[in-house]
């Protein structure tokens, strides 16, 4: 189902599109990775858009008297955002029908949410969106856990992570002691028009999937692995950094699939060892220190070479 | 019993400074309460927490407005109207101020009357821990004028590091640094009565859904709240090494560096709040991070 015909795509980070639609001054961290995935997926979708944003970190972004948008946002509760979707997207509809809006000044519905609503508690209801085709984005900027409640373990924490509620000890010392969830796939598995794995390192590779996105009606699906200093424990000058390795160690693969069809978008032309990533965070600290957990280091390796393995990826 | 208010910002250790103190006193035989407040804000932003320490159980609930000993870990606070750390300090009550100023200079400089301290944390934590977390440096500050012991103090942090994290280097750090700061310090003696005035309670009136909830019609106004003050380095470019390749532009999640007219990059500093990513990514070096000298 075409809409409209392919963008021509950015070739290189001098070339990002140079509208700002998120300003400066929002009560987020310095250094926080989603914002800067953020501003990047904006510079794309433009400003005729409605944000529907369910609870977390970024529904701190719009603050009474405060907004750094310069499209609509509405918030939600934190499994809800994309039934709050469907209630824009038909009431835009309808005014279009009665001719009270022209299509041309259409909006589009983007629905903003982390990782512990993405993965958790709003899967069900973005299953039935995705289900039902709504025609709308959805961004989840994925931190690993409950970042704006103070990094609870969610169903995106990986293993080894040290959370909240993942507290490294006797019992479980490498802290979260099984995987995250593989929503890529959970989501995939209901076939939709457009999903895509996006990182705010690769701003380049973002905005041609956004491009792309573009010309399908119905669901389009990004999620973006952000790296979050305070929950991350780590410094706010190394987020993109931090979001490089998690590629270049092939943790976080950058895909997208048509239609189910999946196929990776940029491939490491050597892997970096994992412990690259793992050791420049704290949440991985207890990892390394006071002794070094080895098996659980191997495990984490073994899980990023199955991945690519399965692909037949692994040069 | 002694009321205790840190302020400071997120990500800065108000919340463990806090914390510190308390531990401090109930393991010298003091009952004590500990507790953080939070905005709707993120690691940067203005936070405050609280501590209350009596010899007899403590019924007191709720924040501290009537504060004995305020402790001022971010001197950018002083000029916040949003966090106002000196509001509700006691007749003989006393101020801590993280800062590079003598007690003279910043009793001075911020008009304040009450007996005033200094000490400059910041430069301590960058020096002895490699870092601006003060969360021990304060809880070290706030014990000594609150008048425990060095020993109490040792334990709390040894306590309380532990909990929080396995590097024993660090918490070793941790330990010596508190306890320099804490001998930086001179006894002093609190002439603040115990008691506490009745406050007034107030009520909020039930209004529709359509008053009470918040509604914003305007277009992209954060910029006003000028976040340039969470800044602890600002990023300084040196254009001889710059190639305007706009690297730092590119990677800024705020948004805020933009372009002189010789094509160069600059970084709005009302907005800035130095996370740096700018530094980090310059592929010649030519972006550095300078610590911020405030007022
Ligand atoms: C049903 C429900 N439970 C709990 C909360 C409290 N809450 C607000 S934000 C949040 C964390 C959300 O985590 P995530 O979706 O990962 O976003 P992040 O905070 O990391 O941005 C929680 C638990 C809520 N708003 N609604
Ligand atoms: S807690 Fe993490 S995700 Fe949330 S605003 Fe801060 S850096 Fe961003």
């Amino acid at each position: 189902m075409e809409k409209t015909p392919e963008a021509a795509p950015v070739r290189s980070i001098k070339d990002l599109p140079s509208e700002e639609n998120i300003l400066p001054g929002t009560p987020v961290c310095a250094g926080c990775g989603g914002l800067l995935t953020l501003r990047y997926c904006l510079k794309a979708l433009g400003s005729n858009v409605v944000i529907v944003n369910a609870a977390g970190c970024f529904t701190l972004l719009s603050i009474y008297p405060f907004t750094p948008f310069k499209s609509s946002w509405l918030y939600t509760a934190m499994a809800c955002a994309p039934a709050g979707a469907q209630g824009v997207r038909d009431a835009l509809d309808v005014l279009i029908e009665k001719e009270r809006l022209d299509p041309e000044d259409d909006l589009k519905v983007v629905v903003l949410t982390g990782d512990g609503a993405a993965y958790g508690m709003g899967l069900a209801s973005t299953s039935a969106a995705i289900h039902r085709n709504l025609d709308f984005y959805y961004i989840c900027y994925n931190n690993e856990a409950y970042g704006n409640t103070g990094f609870q373990q969610s169903e995106a924490t990986p293993f080894g992570s040290k959370t909240g509620t993942t507290p490294p000890g006797k019992t479980s010392p490498a802290g979260k002691d099984f995987p995250e969830k593989d929503l890529f796939e959970i989501w995939n598995s209901h076939k939709p028009p457009y999903l895509a794995t996006i990182s705010p390192a690769h701003p380049v590779d973002l905005i041609n999937k956004f491009k792309k996105a573009e010309k399908y009606r119905g669901p389009k699906l990004f999620i973006a692995l952000s790296p979050c200093p305070p929950g991350w424990a780590t410094d706010p000058s190394l987020s993109v950094k931090l979001a490089k390795l998690s590629v270049d160690t092939g943790i976080w693969a950058l895909k997208e699939s048509v239609y189910g069809e999946v196929e990776h978008t940029y491939i490491p032309k050597s892997f970096k060892p994992v412990e690259d990533y793992l050791k420049l965070q704290g949440r991985f600290a207890h990892l390394f220190k006071p002794t070094r957990q080895e098996e659980t280091l191997k495990r984490i390796q073994e899980m990023v070479d199955d991945y690519w393995n399965r692909y037949k990826l692994l040069l | 019993m002694l009321r205790v208010r840190f302020h400071g910002r997120g990500g800065q250790g108000v919340k463990v400074a806090s914390r510190v103190l308390g531990t401090a006193a109930f393991s010298q035989g003091c009952y004590a309460q500990d507790f953080p407040l939070y905005g709707a804000e993120r690691r940067g932003a203005p936070i405050t927490s609280f501590t209350r320490i009596s010899r007899e159980p403590i019924m007191e609930r709720g924040v501290i407005s009537q504060a004995d000993i305020v402790i001022v870990m971010d001197e950018t606070l002083l000029h916040d109207p949003m966090a106002m750390p000196l509001s509700g300090l006691k007749k003989g009550g006393i101020v801590f101020i993280n800062t590079s100023h003598s007690q003279e200079e910043a009793g001075a400089e911020y008009k304040i009357t009450a007996w005033v301290i200094t000490l400059d944390l910041t430069k301590i934590g960058i020096e002895m821990l490699g870092r601006n977390i003060l969360s021990t440096l304060a809880g070290a500050v706030a014990s000594r004028i609150a008048g425990l012991e060095e020993d109490s103090l040792r334990h709390a942090v040894e306590k309380e590091m532990s909990d929080i994290m396995t590097d024993r280097e660090l918490i070793e750090k941790n330990i010596e640094a508190s306890l320099y700061c804490y001998n930086a310090i001179p006894p002093v003696e609190i002439k603040t009565s115990g008691t506490r005035e009745a406050g007034t309670v107030i009520t909020m009136p039930f209004e529709t859904a359509g008053v009470s909830s918040p509604a914003i019609y305007a277009i992209g106004n954060t910029p006003l709240r000028k976040t340039g003050n969470w800044r602890v380095f600002r990023p300084v470019w040196n254009y001889d090494a710059c190639t305007k390749c706009m690297m730092c532009a590119a990677r800024c999640p705020e948004g805020c560096i933009l372009v002189n007219e010789e094509g160069f990059p600059y970084t709005d500093y009302e907005n800035c709040k130095g996370c740096l990513i700018c530094v980090e990514e310059c592929p010649t070096k030519a972006v550095k991070g300078v610590l911020e000298v405030h007022a």
